[in-house]
């Protein structure tokens, strides 16, 4: 029953995705879905690829193991920041300046090939070190829990996936994204709530008498708040400037729609992760010593609910395994046919070369994905360890100094990438070498952090921006999503009456969503607090 | 009353109360003075209208 269930989900974002193919007319349609994305697409996608697999494995088993609020009360509380920071920061000002992928961002500011192909080159390690692991690690789970055979697996996510990354180019991802988001939100109000309900809030409170510091932030393995901080700063710089999250923006309708997006979303950012947290500490009432802790919440969904549930929460691990690899895919691709081939190689090409070369893009980067995770080269686990936080220390100062510096160069922003993902790399080496000992709670991020934001001012100061980098930043600090939202609205009939429904609309939002995540967190700190 | 929980649903909270004063503060600083400049140029538009068709009646 349950298998059938995960088949059938798996077939239907198969169906979905190759549907959709239909709508896409141009490479426009392709990169960014013709900039008709409305609040409940944005908000889904932005979701969908917040919520990845190593919530509901590896920091599920971290809470189930030491505590719901080791990773949850600093961390997590980071990463909800760093996405609304990567929404109404970096997106809105990114789509401003019309780009339709991050490197986009680069070529225009800089208009220097060597800013863009070091730019390119850390966002495809990034993006590939950090997704292709996932879909390994959770490929390993689904193929132990499912009996499929691991490289079947592996080939059939592939298949599926350009099915709509390759036809359906982000109107694809983002289409199927909200789907997925909708089946990875029953994990949080059907399978979570059956859990905690089966637990009783009395009995996981009571933990902290079997488990002493359970219910602390050390957990029980009595964690320094050095090491918490250090986890709320790395969180919040990976997430504010994740290209993953960042690019969620950019197909959006217009700004209302991404702020509608940054307020649901980062509701709903706390209430997908909270739930599953607090329902690992009910696993720990239920079933106390399961081994790997990762699998905590699929022994939760497979032994405590009924099969039909189970069913769907497999597929919405399925989902949150397809939502991160089609995200890297999309963005790789992109990355490839737009960024390099098109934009940096000065390709020529008319609309339906272009639409061809991005999926003859995505159709590669498939192909490559799926033999990396086949194959399992121990490089890409050395890789996956900075993977992620590569955006923080390469992308990071470079972005903010890009927006806000009129100083900002080239020659900087060169300086700035490399310093900063040169000593991650060498600091981490070092650390797990033994030569080099950091005092508890500084995380080598936060020192290759600075020795990228000192190089950047350093470079700032003794070179000069040229004409284009002086204009465009001239240009930049006149272009807002405000005012090109305005002027669209103001071309309708009835246009500053449709601005201010808008407006009414979203000032009901942010108090609607303040309200209810009063009421939800109120609920769960009266049952596990007092 | 466990405090560190207390924190960890404060957070819960803050996190959408941020982003909701966040977006208003926009609306406020991006749309709310063009949305009045445009009432009241709406506005003044209407008043001469109806000056123009007194007078015309009064003629």
């Amino acid at each position: 029953m349950a298998i059938t269930i995960f088949a059938l989900v798996l077939l239907l974002y198969v169906v979905v995705g190759a549907f959709i193919s239909r709508y896409v007319k141009n490479s426009d349609d392709f990169y960014t879905m013709g900039g008709r994305g409305s609040t409940i697409l944005i908000v889904g996608t932005l979701a969908a690829t917040y919520l990845s697999a190593a919530t509901l494995l590896g920091i599920a088993g971290q809470s189930y193991k030491e505590g719901p609020l080791v990773i949850a009360t600093l961390g997590s509380f980071g990463a909800w920041l760093g996405t609304l920071v990567a929404v109404v920061y970096m997106g809105r000002k990114m789509k401003a300046l019309g780009c339709k992928t991050m490197p986009d961002f680069f070529d225009k500011r800089f208009n220097s090939k060597w800013v863009s192909i070091i730019a390119i080159i850390i966002m495809i390690v990034g993006l590939v070190g950090y997704g292709v692991i996932q879909f390994i690690g959770a490929g390993l789970v689904l193929s132990e829990i499912t009996g499929i055979n691991f490289q079947l697996l592996i080939v059939l996510f592939t298949i599926a996936l350009i099915a709509f990354t390759a036809f359906g180019g982000m109107y694809g991802v983002v289409v199927t994204d909200t789907l997925m988001f909708f089946t990875m939100l029953t994990i949080s109000i059907v399978i979570a709530p059956i859990i905690i309900g089966q637990a009783g809030f009395e009995q996981m409170k009571g933990l902290s008498e079997t488990m002493p510091n359970y219910w602390t932030i050390g957990g029980t393995e009595n964690r320094s708040i050095g090491w918490s901080i250090s986890q709320f700063l790395v969180w919040i710089m990976f997430f504010a400037c994740m290209p993953a999250l960042v690019s969620r923006v950019f197909p959006a309708k217009n700004d209302f729609v991404i702020l509608k997006a940054a307020i649901i979303g980062v509701f709903f950012a706390p209430f997908m992760q909270l739930t599953v947290f607090i329902a690992a500490g009910g696993m720990q009432v239920l079933q106390p010593g399961i081994t790997p802790t990762d699998n905590a919440m699929i022994v939760g969904f497979m032994e405590f609910t009924p099969p039909a549930v189970a069913g769907v929460g497999l597929a919405a691990l399925m989902a949150s395994i397809m939502s991160t690899a089609s995200t890297l895919f999309v963005l790789v691709g992109f990355a490839l046919s737009r960024d390099l081939y098109e934009r940096l190689f000065e390709k020529e090409l008319n609309e339906k070369q272009s639409l061809t070369a991005a999926r003859i893009g995505q159709i590669i980067v498939a192909v490559v994905i799926c033999a990396i995770a086949l194959a399992r080269p121990s490089a890409i686990y050395w890789i996956s360890i900075y993977a992620g936080s590569i955006f923080a220390v390469g992308w990071l100062p470079t972005i903010v100094a890009s927006f806000e510096w009129k100083k900002m160069n080239s020659k900087a922003a060169m300086i700035s990438m490399l310093s900063g993902v040169a000593s991650f790399l060498l600091f981490g080496e070092l650390i797990r070498a033994g030569v080099m000992t950091l005092p508890t709670g500084v995380d080598e991020l936060m020192l290759a952090l600075l020795v990228s934001v000192l190089s950047l001012i350093g470079a700032g100061l003794v070179t000069k921006p040229n004409a284009h980098e002086l204009n465009y930043y001239t240009e930049m600090k006149r272009s807002s999503m405000a005012s090109i939202t305005i002027k669209e609205f103001l071309k309708q009939p009835n246009g500053l009456q449709k601005i201010k429904k808008q407006y009414k609309q979203l000032i009901t939002v942010s108090v609607l969503f303040t309200f209810i995540s009063v009421v939800v967190w109120g609920y769960f700190f009266i049952k596990l607090g007092l | 009353m466990n405090v560190e929980i207390l924190i960890l649903f404060i957070n819960a909270t803050l996190v959408t109360v941020i982003s909701s004063v966040v977006v208003i503060a926009i609306l406020r600083k991006q749309y709310l003075p063009i949305i009045k400049e445009m009432e009241k140029e709406e506005n003044q538009e209407e008043y001469t209208e109806s000056e123009e068709k007194r007078i015309n009646s009064n003629l």
